[in-house]
């Protein structure tokens, strides 16, 4: 076809666009010369003849004529060639696969290598992935249960939490509690129940069970009446309606249950000895609570038991409804603050809202902003199913690559093929079931792999995950992650080598385009970006792990065992002889103790503590302990100003105090020392100022800490400091003294740098799997260089020989195939520095403590990729700049 | 008989072909056959007639010159074939012998 006449005139008299077009997509391909050259003309006469609008009218009728199955049938080939998708061809596809496949050992083995390993990282993710979001799923109704958060706004500062107690009147000796009464109030909440658990609460740890001789320690909650009819979890024993009914009743898990009594159905009305103080009556045995439970217990005691104790633990209450259904959760959201106006103490300044969250999306969301629960764990979900399909498109990007730097070779058979009748969609299926076959290859490797790391994978992150073999969404994952990861990789070799024209083939001329070349390179830059910013990801994370680990705390933590105090200990004659007889053992270098271990002092309460000039509104939240004599040596805390508490002071039981640093700016005090303080009703005088030291995980800041010495009150934790490289010793020695001084109890220590290192268990697996998801992507993407190196040493093959036979070095020869590359690389840094600074910024600022990110951090980054760039390409580049000039000049 | 091969609107184009002899393509078919009948001929409608006489073996085809007009596209130009030929005059034939046997009385009756 030849260009058409372009004046303006004319232009105008074109038929319409439209229709030429229909005719052009409806009648068959042969026909259209002749068939619009017919149209054309006759419309020009008619505008001559009858004017452009009946020109138009009758250019239609006349583009209607041809809708007639004779000018639609297209023409037919005058061979036979078979649908591309018969069982012939599909064999032949395969046999021609197969052949490609073991005449290129390496290339082929570079391919399926970089697809298993996309679709191992993939795989891992994913049921890491379906693992998280499986967490609460497994109850009935779970569409009508809902977790109540509470959204404080403070003097402005709006903070939330799950902890939704809202008790009234806190401080007097009857608690009572603003929910109560709710499910009677709102007609649309069914039951509601109070569960109360945590490391803030008196029993957050396990607490002693005995029945005859056997004592354990176990962990356990306080829950509400109604707790079972709201949660389905499984009762082998007992109804939900009596499970929790009674205040002297316990519900045991089958695991508890087995151990006590050898059976459920043996442990019904069992008497079991609480913490050698009550009785409970075994009233439930539940099913053990599947994995996939976020909440944690082997016994639950009906909430009204300890209902006194409960002042202390108001901020770790939760609370669940379960309502009618086809409620509305927003309607109910708004009655439960109406009804919590009337009954709920107004404070100055602070007002609190209550918000309701499904139930199974509280896990995910575990953290607050604004007063929402909207971060947490769902962020690790998003983050790491994002690097999943990144890495997985790397793995992609690979295959596209090596098999567009392998078309030179393939387009011979691709000529051939169209010179025989092929079509453009037979070839394209043909490359696209090459790319499934492989695909299916790197995922049969990937799945051996993933049974194989299975058990370090779940070591690794904690998790308990099986192969879902069961399950049909496994299959489904698998068969669409198969068919997505073929087809994306397949498309574009099948696109680009289905569309090369056959005679320049044959005639041995393969020019890529300047699109093709610079589609392939934006792939690379892509690629390299990803693996880069993975790699800045890595070094922060693991940086600030380290950091969080090793930064020094502010007190010693190394060789430093915990026992909680309880049952005969925490009578001061037992235990002043429990600690003396432990001093004297020869491992042992101090004893004391504290209210609470010094890692997660994180209780604690505004207008508790007063002190000399002391504003009204000065809210100052202390974390308060009581502790022992010698607690400041034994814990290597730094006195800053005054003194610490000295057992020659005969005051400093009744009257000292000490405060940190950070107490003494929020107080805004000058020269403390000997000033009056008062604590929960205890006045005394500070006699000296500590160095600040972390009393929570570095998420937060350090608290301000008010400490004193309580001479009559014996409970928290007994703290050990052993003798380094005798803590085995030290362990077997206080355990025989335990034994005999409090006999009612299991001897049961924990070690104070393990119990830190827990705090950030999140954070370590984050960084063992970046660690582990770095590496690859970078290995992935310096295969697909290796890719694009072979690519153009195979198109440049002669020029290579050219040069060297007009003299080049190889050194010349290697910069010059070699550069190119290299500039990607830059490129690729030059991008993913900002967006690895920008990403890493974020995630650093949930840290009060954090490194700062450094310059070297990029640089390290971007040299080590600039190092794994150039040993990759510069191998073959050598490779092709060695090679004999004659071999690849002989052809012509 | 060779007749029933040739439709009704098959044998006018054919004529049309023939009469036009150097100048015969769709278009000027399709105009000729509107002034000589007066009703509106389509080149659809004759493109089609003038496929299924190709096949029939009574017309051939061959690429003519590119115009303007046609925005750049050849004609196909068309010509009776020597079968085309002789079914066009058996056709006539068989017309002029049973005119010739129509009674003068019948044909006055038309008038």
């Amino acid at each position: 076809m030849k260009s058409k006449p372009r004046s303006a005139d004319q232009k105008s008299d074109q038929p319409p666009r439209w229709l030429t077009l229909c005719l052009e997509w409806l009648v068959a391909p042969h026909l259209h010369e002749q068939v619009l050259g017919d149209l054309h003309e006759r419309y020009a006469r008619r505008i001559q003849l009858h004017g452009k609008l009946n020109a138009q009218r009758r250019y239609f009728i006349e583009a209607m004529s041809y809708m007639r199955p004779i000018f639609i049938r297209r023409q037919t080939n005058e061979y036979h060639s078979p649908f591309f998708l018969s069982t012939a061809m599909i064999k032949n596809y395969y046999k021609i696969a197969f052949r490609n496949l073991f005449k290129n050992k390496v290339i082929s083995a570079i391919n399926i290598c970089g697809l298993a390993l996309g679709i191992l990282c993939c795989l891992f993710i994913f049921l890491w992935v379906q693992d998280e979001n499986a967490v609460d799923h497994f109850l009935a109704d779970e569409e009508t249960l809902y977790a109540m958060y509470e959204t404080t706004t403070t003097n402005g500062k709006v903070a939330g939490s799950y902890a939704a107690g809202f008790v009234l009147a806190p401080g007097s000796s009857r608690i009572s509690f603003a929910l109560e009464q709710i499910d009677k109030v709102i007609p649309e909440i069914k039951y509601q129940a109070y569960y109360a658990t945590g490391y803030e609460l008196p029993w957050g740890h396990p607490e002693t069970f005995q029945v005859g001789d056997k004592k354990i320690k176990l962990e356990g909650s306080r829950a509400g009446e109604d707790f079972f009819k709201i949660f389905s979890y499984k009762l082998i024993e007992g109804t939900p309606e009596t499970a929790l009914k009674d205040i002297g009743g316990v519900a045991i898990s089958r695991h508890m249950a087995e151990m006590f009594f050898g059976s459920p159905g043996k442990a019904m009305g069992q008497i079991m000895r609480h913490e050698n103080r009550a009785d409970f009556k075994v009233t439930a045995v539940f099913e053990n609570l599947p994995r996939q439970s976020s909440l944690k217990f082997d016994y639950l005691f009906n909430w009204e038991a300890q209902k006194t104790k409960l002042e202390f633990a108001s901020n770790e209450i939760r609370s669940y409804l379960k309502l009618t259904q086809d409620s509305d959760p927003v309607k109910v959201e708004a009655k439960i603050n109406q009804y919590l106006a009337t009954r709920l103490e107004k404070k100055k300044g602070i007002q609190q809202r209550a918000g309701l969250i499904p139930f199974y999306d509280q896990y995910l969301h575990s953290t607050f902003e604004n007063g929402k629960p909207e971060g947490g764990r769902i962020e690790y979900v998003r983050i790491f199913t994002g690097v999943g399909l990144f890495i997985l498109a790397i793995a992609c990007i690979n295959f596209m690559n090596l098999s567009t730097a392998r078309s030179v070779k393939r387009a011979k058979e691709v000529g051939l093929r169209k010179v025989v009748g092929s079509s453009k969609i037979s070839l394209a299926s043909q490359f696209l079931g090459e790319s499934l076959l492989f695909t299916f290859l790197a995922m049969l490797v990937a799945v051996a792999v993933v049974l194989l790391l299975l058990p370090s994978f779940n070591t690794l992150t904690g998790k308990d995950i099986q192969v879902p073999i069961a399950k049909p969404s496994f299959w489904i994952f698998l068969l669409a992650l198969l068919v997505v990861t073929g087809l994306v990789a397949g498309s574009y070799p099948a696109l680009y080598l289905s569309s090369l024209e056959p005679v320049r083939i044959l005639k041995g001329v393969v020019r890529f385009t300047r699109g093709s070349l610079w589609f392939r390179q934006g792939l690379t830059v892509f690629q390299f970006t990803m693996s880069i910013v993975l790699l800045i990801a890595t070094i922060v994370i693991s940086g600030q792990t380290r950091f969080v680990q090793n930064k020094h705390l502010g007190y010693d933590r190394d060789n430093l065992v915990y026992i909680r105090i309880e049952g005969k200990l925490a009578a001061r004659s037992n235990y002043l002889l429990f600690k003396e007889r432990v001093s004297k053992l020869a491992s042992v270098a101090m004893v004391d103790r504290s209210t609470e271990a010094p890692h997660d002092m994180g209780f604690s309460v505004a207008d508790a503590v007063n002190w000399e000039g002391k504003e009204k509104n000065d809210a100052v939240y202390f974390s308060p302990a009581s502790v022992g004599m010698d607690f400041v040596k034994l814990m290597n805390l730094k006195v800053v100003q005054g003194r610490g508490f000295s057992k020659e002071m005969a005051t400093d039981s009744t009257d000292a105090f000490l405060i940190n640093e950070e107490a003494l700016r929020q107080m805004g005090m000058k020269d403390p020392i000997g000033k009056w303080i008062s604590a929960w009703a205890k006045k005394g005088h500070i006699i000296g100022v500590l160095k600040d030291y972390h009393v929570q995980s570095m998420h937060e800041k350090i608290k301000p800490v008010v400490i004193d010495v309580k001479e009559n009150e014996y409970f928290g934790v007994i703290l050990i400091r052993t003798k380094p490289g005798k803590t085995t010793q030290a362990l077997a020695g206080i355990g025989n003294i335990y034994k005999e001084a409090n006999p009612d109890f299991p001897f049961n220590y924990q070690f104070l740098d393990q119990e830190f290192n827990k705090l950030y268990r999140s954070e370590q697996v984050i960084a063992k799997l970046s660690n582990l998801l770095a590496p690859l992507a970078i290995m992935i993407s310096s295969l697909g260089l290796l890719g694009l190196a072979l690519f153009s040493a195979e198109q440049r093959i002669k020029e290579i020989g050219i040069r060297k036979v007009l003299g080049a070095s190889i050194a010349g020869v290697v910069s010059l195939l070699s550069k190119d590359f290299l500039k990607l690389v830059l490129i690729a840094i030059c991008i993913a520095t900002p967006v690895g600074w920008y990403l890493m910024n974020k995630w650093l600022q949930g840290f009060a403590y954090k490194i700062e990110m450094e310059w070297w951090v990029f640089a390290a980054a971007a040299t080590l990729v600039m190092t794994i760039a150039i040993l990759t390409v510069s191998f073959q580049s050598f490779k092709a700049a060695l090679m004999n000039p004659v071999k690849s000049l002989r052809s012509e | 008989m060779r007749r029933s091969d040739l439709g009704e609107f098959e044998e006018i184009v054919l004529l049309a072909v023939a009469a036009l002899s150097t100048n015969a393509y769709t278009l000027t078919i399709a105009e000729d056959l509107e002034r000589e009948t007066g009703n509106v001929v389509t080149t659809g409608a004759v493109h089609a007639a003038m496929q299924r006489l190709e096949q029939k073996g009574y017309l051939r085809s061959a690429w003519g010159e590119a115009t303007a007009e046609r925005g750049g596209r050849r004609k196909r130009m068309y010509s009776v074939t020597a079968l085309g030929g002789r079914i066009l005059e058996e056709s006539r034939a068989v017309r002029n012998r049973f005119w010739e046997r129509i009674l003068p009385a019948v044909r006055m009756e038309w008038n």
